[in-house]
């Protein structure tokens, strides 16, 4: 087991320099000069040059290149040419923000995809399976943006149920920075109030970004259980008298857990990564706004602190998951 | 986990979530949330910034030593400096020499002459995109600045430099002072302290920096030390990129003060008797700029002619913008000194067409390059250009549009490669020499540059228009200018938009210049 974890952990490293050195040549060919975007409109051409200069831009890719493995093999990740900011500030800055959206979608996802999977299957093709399914299909083939601006509207324009865009009442003062996610700060410094509207303002982004996840999780969860269901062991179970519910939440779900694990690993990678709509419309300080706005200021060493930490997080997870398997599943072993 | 354990969660977290509901109703009235998209804003530190997001921020913490009066850009008025005196200084150039007022810093500390020395030369040190001003425009360098005595600041400047401009650019973010003592000790890495700055305030204006959440909030608080504080004690401007999710806001109560509205928005915001509607003043001016240079299309001043006749300026005003815009012709916007408000060409498509003949160049099909995102006055360019496009072939021009990102189009611009562009210019500095060098001098390597319009007679205008300090002979030379470069030069322009800017009806005093100067603390809020 250590061994396999230890050989996963060094093709990790092999896969984040892959993304990165694919990033970093994807950004050399774009045919646009990131001085003209740092600088604006206005720019003297020796103003531009000098920028350039400044900045190493003037040096050949392959320079260029061989400049940033050197510095971010001391784990400078380099300046940010928009902000100014060493780029691991800017990521510490954000990546907070998203990961507290990103964790809450899927709770979301889990806390109603699961019992609605469950449910369904329980009750194949029943009216309540039906429903499931159609909310499933439904769910999965909404545009994010259009749920979010449609959600907006409904519950904080129209019936003013829940706040608007944002992390928290402007009214109230943030708790001191602890972790940047503000929910767990606040609940760090004890303060209630901010919690609550912490998590008021997280309710709807999360939803709307949970969406697409929770529809995939209770169908993954439906056929799942709907396999385990009719196999000998839970007819076993049934037969020796157990109550239904042991029967389905115990034996069977704890079986058709595994496949779900599957899939969670992969979302968690794309809800970390795919947040940038739902971060737009709801005003969200994340990374995905963060990375917008980069890419479109051809901000390129951000743009390559962003994609090596998506490509991390993504590495990371799977390899999660691929141990929870063990942990699921005795049976499996890695050699 | 257990479904009890599931349900007991539940219950926190709705418990949780009530008891938030009716929250935060305390200090609103002496607490002004603005909402905009202030993602463009990168730094805080006056000898850096050059954003409009910054300007609103930097100009309510660091004083300068002289400002403009609300809207009215037409004289500066006492900052910093209660009275300054221009005189002549022997072997050429001139001097202005300033005498401060008594102000403090939020630090305690008073304000110095040798803070402005400071101020200002390290701005020059740093050399960041607004230095410019100081080196370029106002031909000053390290020594230029003098302190005299605790209050008094002499700054010199060259014979070629005219004074009354400079004292227009010292009302800039760049002119602003901040104390040396306290900005000098966070010096790190040879920044001068800009990435303290950037956390941390150190000027003498009514307010100072509490915090900037990067991408979230930037909160600034009222400075006790100023002489002469405003009802407002704290400022929240909230980052929302979204139009509508500042609209929503904004009639919710969560926001006082929006900054970014669509026309449709901002029309049905006019009849709504809890907002306040603004149209304030800019200097932006949106433009097609038409490449002129050797066997470029629009080489012929007839086919340039062709152009501003064919396109409907009224139409795109009343259609597009909803009457977010002015129509203008000539280089020199409304607001500054030597605007020139004549419509030299009305919509004429026949005249087009016969122009176009004459030239030879019938049937021109000519790449027309957009940026993408929202144009002046908040239209999507895209729409912007496609009226355009058919506006020109109707006349007989065909305009393939090409959408970039804007880095992208500055790069082929800037490189004299672009045919027809959607573009938009702002004076970098409230004076009409702010627009009329780069846009008609050919040798200033800016904008008449990158339409490859070389005319020398223009270029001369600009550079007398720029060193004359006679106000009345100013006006005449950039009379002469704006209808030489309007009905020769290589723009057609479009409209001079408004900003939209819509506020809740308690909201009393708001002001926004052209520069995008805010007193926030003129701004008051009714219970």
């Amino acid at each position: 087991m250590l061994a396999f974890i230890l050989r996963r952990v060094g093709s990790l490293v092999f896969v984040v320099w892959g993304v990165g050195f694919a990033a970093f040549f994807i950004s050399q060919v774009v045919p646009a000069d990131p001085a003209a975007a740092a600088l604006g409109n206005n720019a003297r051409p020796a103003q531009v040059a000098a920028y350039r200069e400044k900045r190493g831009l003037d040096k050949p890719p392959w320079q260029q290149y061989l400049l940033y493995m050197r510095s971010l093999a001391t784990g400078d990740l380099g300046r940010s040419l928009r902000t100014g900011r060493p780029i691991l500030n800017d990521l510490r800055d954000f990546f907070p923000a998203t990961f507290e959206l990103t964790i809450a979608a899927m709770l979301f996802a889990l806390a109603l995809g699961i019992p609605a999977g469950i449910l369904a299957a329980v009750k194949q093709d029943e009216p309540l399976d039906l429903g499931v399914r159609t909310l499933a299909l439904v769910g999965g083939a909404t545009p994010v943006y259009w749920l979010a601006i449609l959600m907006l509207q409904l519950f904080h324009a129209k019936l003013g149920w829940l706040p608007g865009p944002g992390r928290l009442d402007a009214y109230l003062l943030a708790p001191p920075r602890v972790t940047g996610i503000l929910t767990l700060d606040a609940l760090l410094a004890g303060d209630w109030e901010v919690l609550g509207d912490a998590l008021r303002h997280l309710l709807l982004p999360a939803l709307v970004l949970g969406a697409f996840s929770t529809a995939l999780v209770a169908r993954m969860v439906r056929s799942a259980m709907l396999e385990v269901l009719s196999q000998d062991f839970v007819r076993t179970a049934k037969a020796k008298g157990l109550p239904d519910t042991k029967v389905v939440l115990k034996h069977a779900l704890r079986n058709a857990a595994l496949p779900v694990l599957t899939v969670l690993g992969s979302l968690l990678g794309a809800l970390l990564t795919g947040a940038v709509l739902t971060e737009t419309i709801f005003s969200w300080p994340g990374l995905g706004s963060y990375a917008t706005a980069s890419a479109t200021a051809l901000d390129f060493p951000a743009v390559m602190g962003v994609t090596l930490i998506a490509g991390l997080a993504y590495s990371v997870i799977n390899l999660l998951v691929d141990v929870l398997y063990v942990v699921f599943d005795p049976r499996i072993a890695y050699a | 986990m257990r479904l009890k354990q599931i349900a007991t969660l539940a219950v926190a977290l709705v418990v949780a979530l009530s008891l938030a509901i009716g929250s935060a109703q305390s200090a609103r009235q002496t607490t002004l949330v603005i909402g905009g998209d202030w993602t463009d804003l990168l730094t805080i530190d006056p000898g850096v910034s050059y954003e409009f997001s910054g300007t609103v921020i930097i100009d309510n913490i660091y004083e300068r030593l002289v400002k403009f009066d609300g809207a009215d850009l037409s004289k500066v008025v006492p900052g910093l400096a209660e009275s300054w005196e221009i005189a002549e200084r022997d072997g050429g150039g001139t001097s202005i020499t300033f005498h401060l007022k008594d102000a403090k810093f939020s630090t305690g500390r008073t304000v110095k002459s040798s803070d402005v020395v400071f101020s200002f030369e390290r701005a020059i040190q740093i050399g960041g995109p607004s230095s410019f001003l100081f080196t370029d425009v106002a031909g000053m360098e390290i020594g230029s600045t003098v302190a005299l005595d605790d209050k008094t600041v002499r700054l010199d400047l060259p014979a070629s430099i005219n004074p009354s401009i400079v004292l227009n650019l010292l009302t800039f973010n760049i002119g602003g002072v901040m104390d040396q003592a306290e900005v000098e000790p966070n010096f790190q890495d040879g920044d001068y302290g800009q990435a303290w700055l950037n956390d941390h305030s150190a000027g003498s204006g009514p307010y100072m920096l509490e915090r900037w959440d990067r991408s979230a909030q930037v909160v600034l608080v009222a400075n006790p030390e100023y002489a002469t504080p405003g009802s407002i004690t704290r400022v929240i401007l909230r980052y929302m990129q979204e139009a509508n999710a500042q609209r929503t806001a904004l009639e919710s109560g969560e926001i006082d003060i929006a900054y970014d509205y669509t026309p449709e928005a901002f029309q049905a915001a006019e009849s709504n008797a809890n907002l306040k509607t603004y149209k304030t003043d800019t200097f932006q001016m949106t433009y097609l700029g038409l490449n002129s240079g050797p066997g470029a299309p629009f080489e012929d001043n007839r086919v340039r002619d062709a152009v501003r006749y064919a396109v409907d300026q009224q139409a795109i005003i009343d259609s597009l913008l909803l009457g977010l815009g002015r129509r203008m012709q000539t280089i020199i916007p409304a607001g500054l000194m030597g605007a020139d408000s004549t419509i030299y060409y009305e919509r004429d498509v026949e005249k087009a067409k016969s122009l176009l003949a004459e030239a030879g160049a019938t049937g021109l099909t000519v790449e027309f390059l957009i940026p993408t995102g929202a144009c002046g006055g908040g239209i999507p360019c895209a729409d912007l250009a496609a009226k355009v496009q058919a506006d020109l072939a109707e006349a007989g021009i065909t305009a393939n549009i090409k959408q970039t990102v804007a880095s992208e189009l500055y790069t082929i611009y800037r490189a004299q490669q672009a045919q027809i562009v959607l573009a938009a210019w702002s004076p970098d500095y409230p004076d009409p020499d702010g627009n009329a060098t780069p846009l008609s001098n050919y040798d200033a390597s800016s904008i008449a540059w990158r339409n490859v319009w070389n005319n020398p007679e223009a270029g001369r205008l600009a550079t007398e228009g720029a060193t004359t300090i006679d106000p009345a002979v100013r006006a005449e030379i950039y009379g002469q200018l704006t209808r030489l470069v309007a009905t020769e030069g290589p723009y057609d322009m479009l409209y001079q938009p408004y900003k939209p800017i819509v506020t809740s009806a308690k909201v009393e005093g708001f002001v926004r210049s052209a520069g995008g100067d805010v007193e926030l603390d003129r701004i008051s809020k009714l219970p």
